[in-house]
């Protein structure tokens, strides 16, 4: 087992984050300006964790799927994993990175970078869960170091507010998840999900509950409508590089969980392809209208976070849906990793803004329209930066976004039903309407008059807030060009999924 | 040759356009300098591609998955429609260096136009239909930018805000159809559309769905009739930026994507009808529109309107060299009205043109240069505009039922009515106000002399154009014809002296005005509707404060109270119990 | 037998789903939340018995109480920061997130 680099992936990030916990708690920073020891002890962790990572999937792209077992608990480490962990490692690092100077002189400053740490390890195990019961642990962990994450600044009770409602949300859908998980159990007496894959091949009342309690119970986490309520208060309260985590991967590793729950019950001839082109398109609207008359920026970004997973829920039902789409499914891959750059961009050009606007002097008030105003004569690099990301998830081309929502659209098209090309439309006509949020923020950011004469403010270590926010950037206009880049690894997750459901 | 010539075309404005940004504002000259230097080494690269007009497609490297191929083709089509843009963007960014002198932003400006040209570049030359979507898109972006230049002008943003919903609502109908053609022949390359369409390989129903669609694209994007609001709003942008994008290139990119499927469509039942008709009625209210209208850019802008919906009623009527030959034409002579429309506006600081008037003496240059364009837009022998128009009227006469042509020689007059009032408000009578005018600065004043230049001689290039056209686009069914052909053709014919008399009619209408009964209430009624946009203007309100109604409603199911929020947890929960329950069992 | 469970599960999580929606004290509602874990996890050792495998369902059971516990206590330090800013234990007094 100690030469299984899957071993180490999953170890290393918990490791460092009880030495990293130490060291910040007993090594006092610099100064009051300087970020806690723990910020770069993090960064330095997330580095090292590449090195498994690197020889995990090079053993993958070898061998093939990667496997550790612990007595009965087995953990596969396939195309979707490779896909998850290549994002998270780089949202991670970005976010980390931002955080040392945001963050700082924050109380309890080295729980949050711990915090991460724990997060990291628990998203890269749930992703190669091949038990549905070892997948319900992972995803508690994970839920859990997101918990206090959410409601870091507990002085503000909005902060407080978010942290709750998000706590006794996520922990009732657990409970539902529990409730399915057991029938499952129950009717076949596996744990494995391919076992109960096997055994599973007509729906009878007790399947169908447990699809639902799953569905409902996964789909809190991954912000599917009725389950949806806790996103806008939880991402737009949580500071600016947890925002930027939450909507960039951790919906998405909860989408990926209902995924493998879900392909548990893929032969028992359910129109789970149905439900989910339906519920994609309700979250599409959903997301963008309440989005749309939203004058605080983070909450219209939390919204847009919901109508963002509606595009990938509407491509999950293709490839549900139709076999020729799902071996052409590489857009929701595209559109997970995009969505990840392009959010995380946003979330962290809109924290870069607010820090040098506000929260430098203590203000921990949201980032509102108005303040937007003229920014771009101060601060033109985050003005630039939010902008390309602004119109990055409107979907217009040079830049990412446009690239994914093609590619899942086009999957829908593969299946040659022409009633496909209405859901198309929709989507398109919802791409539109979101242009109704994204362009706003860009023309007030290009004003010439100011909301007020402030002396722009220059951080200790305004680099670490910088160098995060051009990476992203790059990124996202290196993908809006070369889509090849992330062939790769999509090519491969989207044949792990037709394996899962086919 | 061509190969290495067509991405220099693209990446030349797009490289200029990011160094731009690196020059910054601080350094005003080298800013005009280095973007004229781009635009004018890009018009030069478009004008040796007409070398390499043949009947080939070039192919790079696949994009990635579901993208296709990065292919180009060389045909006649879309090698001229990219010297246009590219020659034309080189004369608008020569007249920016002084009419957008001291202005704060250029370096924003500059990159967009220069993005602009580029992209619409690309847009024709691509023989991809991914890649046609991916350049549309991006001419829609640059378009709302520098509409929405002055960013603390509320009513600059919302019009570049109408335009890119309207825009971008047409691009859905693209999308519609690109992803549609990738379906049912597997490729994104349009030859291969082509040929799929014609052999019979695509269902009926598929194949109408697609020429509507792309009918619904075009149409927003030329802004004709039901998409036509977002045009004359769009008059908010710089002069410069109205010449070029809103008169020359980018309302023409609708009128080529329905030249470019042209072959593949035109067997559907009723698409060719449906232009027509569309075009026809986009010419009478635009028209009428112009008639009363007193802003002078909108006076512009809705006779471009009225002018690509003659070149809608070409394609309606079959005849795709018609067409490209009035867009040629009128991309040269609408700049020219626009660029000299933007020194005056420049100048004396006002767009009303009841404001102006006797600037004829004062401005002579400006004055001549006008005069030529609006000659040419009613149709005056011997300048382009009469030469293309008549080819269209022909066209029609000989192609479409006789009612279409009668209401077209109608449109004659209404153009020529209101040119004439354009020109006479502002160059001749008495001042009606005390405004000071000059005449244009040497960078304003080159670009319209080479565009008059061209609106002068421009037709006579007539027979390179069709013959290239012809040898370049074989399954398009387009004739070739001689330069004197086409001049004894429309001399001989009895139906241009017809034409010719319309204009005339429309010209002395206006010179007997206070003579004729016009001033009763149904002259007054016809105003008042022009004025109200024949009603599309309150659609648009509607539509507007219907989605902000919904999303205010939408936004109370965000209750915030935890209570409502487990309870929707299991309403959810019931709504998937009775999904699941009707489908599986 | 096995119905009996059957109905002490289900009225178990009725009972928290109903607490869940009617109150307004933050204690109550963490205290729903334990009542609806333990109606889920007493299905999961009903599953154990339908399927002759109790082991594995008993350490699932407990893997399960370890779990809710640690949500338990971080909803109840947040019930007493709630207490200590607004003084009292009603969700309402900090539903101003709204819209």
């Amino acid at each position: 087992m100690p030469m299984n680099p899957l071993f180490w992936l999953l170890i290393t990030p918990i490791i460092c984050a009880l030495i990293l916990y130490v060291v910040g708690r007993t090594i006092p920073p610099d100064d009051e300006s300087s970020p806690n020891k723990a910020a770069w002890l993090s960064l330095f962790s997330i580095l090292l964790t590449v090195v498994p990572f690197v020889l995990t999937a090079k053993k993958f792209t070898e061998e093939g799927p990667v496997s550790l077992t612990a007595g009965m608990i087995t953990l596969t480490f396939d195309g979707i994993s490779l896909l998850m962990t290549s994002v998270l490692l780089v949202l991670s690092a970005m976010v980390v990175l931002f955080s040392a100077q945001y963050m700082v002189a924050e109380d309890h400053e080295e729980k949050f970078y711990g915090q991460i740490m724990i997060l990291m390890s628990s998203i890269m195990g749930l992703t190669t869960a091949t038990d549905i019961f070892n997948l319900y642990v992972w995803f508690e962990l994970m839920a859990v170091s997101t918990y206090t994450l959410v409601s870091f600044y507990r002085n503000r009770t909005e902060s407080l507010e978010s942290g709750i409602k998000y706590l006794v949300q996520s922990a009732a859908g657990s409970v539902l998840v529990i409730l399915g998980t057991s029938i499952l159990f129950g009717l076949t007496g596996e744990v494995k999900i391919s076992a109960i894959r096997e055994s599973i091949l007509t729906s009878s009342p007790a399947v169908i509950a447990a699809t639902a309690c799953l569905l409902i119970g996964y789909g809190v986490k991954c912000a599917i409508v009725p389950m949806h309520f806790w996103l806008p208060d939880a991402h737009s309260q949580a500071p600016a590089g947890i925002s930027a985590l939450l909507s960039g991967i951790v919906i998405e590793t909860g989408l990926i969980a209902l995924l493998r729950a879900l392909s548990a019950v893929s032969h028992a001839h359910l129109p789970l392809g149905t439900i989910f082109l339906v519920i994609g398109c309700i979250n599409m609207f959903i997301g963008t209208f309440s989005a749309l008359r939203q004058k605080e920026i983070k909450r219209m970004l939390a919204f847009s976070s919901v109508s963002q997973m509606g595009y990938i829920l509407l491509g999950i039902g293709f490839a549900i849906s139709f076999p020729a789409s799902a071996q052409n499914a590489e857009g929701i891959f595209t559109h997970i990793f995009n969505h990840a750059l392009m959010k995380g961009l946003a979330f962290l050009s809109a924290g870069a803004l607010v820090y040098c606007i506000k929260v430098s002097k203590g203000n921990h008030e949201p980032l509102l329209l108005d303040d937007l105003n003229g920014v771009s004569a101060k601060y033109p690099l985050y003005s630039l930066a939010f902008t390309i990301s602004m119109l990055a998830l409107g979907g217009i081309p040079l830049f990412a976004g446009f690239i994914s929502k093609w590619q899942i659209l086009a999957s829908g098209i593969a299946a040659q039903r022409s009633w496909v090309a209405f859901l198309i439309a929709l989507a398109g006509i919802n791409s539109v309407l979101s242009l109704g949020h994204y362009a706003p923020p860009i023309n007030r950011i290009y004003r010439h008059v100011p909301n007020n004469d402030e002396v722009a403010v220059s951080p200790k270590f305004q680099q670490a807030m910088i160098i995060p926010i051009i990476i992203l950037t790059v990124a996202v206009i290196l993908l809006g060009f070369f889509p090849g880049i992330t062939a790769g690894i999509t090519k491969v997750a989207s044949e792990t999924l037709y394996t899962m459901f086919y | 040759m061509a190969g290495i010539l067509i991405p220099f075309l693209i990446f030349t404005p797009w490289l200029t356009a990011i160094l731009v940004w690196f020059i910054s504002d601080k350094h005003e000259e080298g800013l005009h300098q280095f973007a004229s230097a781009g635009a004018i080494l890009s018009a030069i690269l478009s004008l040796l591609l007409l070398s390499q007009i043949g009947d080939s497609t070039i192919s790079f490297a696949k994009i990635g998955p579901l993208f296709g191929n990065l292919s180009f083709s060389t045909d006649a089509l879309g090698i001229i429609l990219a010297c246009i843009a590219n020659c034309i963007g080189s004369l608008t960014v020569i007249f920016s260096a002084e009419y957008m002198k001291h202005e704060k932003s250029l370096a924003r400006y500059y990159s967009m136009v220069l993005l602009f040209i580029g992209a619409m570049s690309g847009l024709v030359l691509t023989a991809n239909i991914f890649m046609i979507f991916f350049f549309w898109e991006i001419t829609a972006l640059c378009s709302y930018q520098l509409i929405s230049f002055y960013n603390d002008d509320p009513n600059a943003v919302r019009g570049g805000l109408k335009a890119l919903f309207i825009t971008q609502f047409g691009g859905i109908g693209l999308m519609v159809a690109g992803l549609l053609i990738f379906g049912y022949t597997n490729s994104f390359e349009i030859g291969r559309f082509i040929q799929a369409a014609q052999g019979g390989e695509i269902p009926a129903n598929v194949l109408g769905i697609i020429g509507f669609t792309l009918i619904i694209a075009a149409t927003a994007k030329s802004a004709q009739f039901p998409f036509f609001t977002w045009l004359p709003d769009a008059m908010e942008a710089p002069t410069p930026v109205s010449a070029l994008i809103h008169a020359a290139t980018m309302v023409n990119a609708g009128v080529y994507l329905l030249c470019r499927f042209f072959p593949a469509l035109e067997a559907i039942p009723g698409w060719k009808m449906t232009i027509l008709i569309l075009g026809l009625i986009t010419i009478l209210i635009s028209s009428l529109m112009a008639i009363f209208a007193t802003d002078l850019k909108r006076v512009l802008a809705y006779s471009t309107v009225s002018q690509l919906g003659y070149m809608f009623a070409a394609i309606g009527a079959g005849s795709v060299l018609a067409c490209q030959f009035h867009l040629l034409s009128h991309a040269i002579f609408k700049a020219l009205l626009f660029l000299c429309a933007g020194a005056i506006i420049h100048s004396c600081g006002t767009r009303d043109m009841y404001k102006m008037g006797g600037f004829f003496k004062k401005i002579p240059f400006i004055s001549v240069t006008f005069i030529i364009g609006s000659l040419a837009l009613a149709g005056i022998p011997i300048l382009n505009g009469f030469w293309s128009k008549e080819l269209i009227l022909e066209s029609i006469h000989s192609g479409t039922p006789i009612i279409i042509y009668i209401l077209m020689l109608f449109s004659v007059i209404l153009t020529a009515l209101y040119t004439i009032r354009c020109v006479w408000l502002v160059f001749f009578g008495e001042p009606r106000s005390d405004l000071h005018v000059h005449d244009a600065p040497f960078l304003m004043a080159l670009p319209l002399g080479i565009l008059s230049l061209g609106t002068i001689t421009s037709w006579l290039v007539f027979e390179p154009f069709s013959r290239s056209l012809s040898n370049s686009l074989p399954l398009y069914g387009i004739p070739k014809e001689t330069l004197s052909e086409l001049v004894s053709k429309i001399f001989w014919d009895p139906y241009t002296f017809l034409a010719l008399g319309m204009v005339a009619i429309g010209i002395l209408v206006w010179f007997l005005r206070n003579k004729l009964p016009l001033h009763n209430s149904i002259t007054r009624k016809i105003e008042s509707i022009s004025l109200n946009s024949f009603g599309f203007e309150a659609i648009n309100n509607g539509v507007v404060n219907g989605i902000n109604a919904a999303s205010e409603a939408i936004r109370n199911i965000q209750t915030g109270s935890l209570n409502w929020n487990i309870f929707g947890m299991l309403i959810g929960l019931i709504c998937i119990l009775i999904a699941l329950m009707i489908g599986g069992l | 037998m096995n119905t009996l469970v059957i109905i002490a599960i289900v009225s178990l999580i009725a009972i928290g789903f109903y607490c869940l929606i009617i109150t307004r004290n933050i204690l109550k509602i963490i205290v729903a939340l334990q009542v609806l874990v333990k109606g889920a996890m007493i299905a999961m050792i009903l599953a154990g018995k339908l399927t002759d495998q109790m082991e594995l369902a008993q350490s699932m059971a407990i893997t399960i109480i370890v779990a809710d516990t640690i949500v338990a206590v971080i909803g109840l330090a947040m019930s007493i920061q709630l207490r200590e800013k607004t003084g009292t234990c009603d969700i309402h007094s900090i539903s101003k997130l709204k819209r």
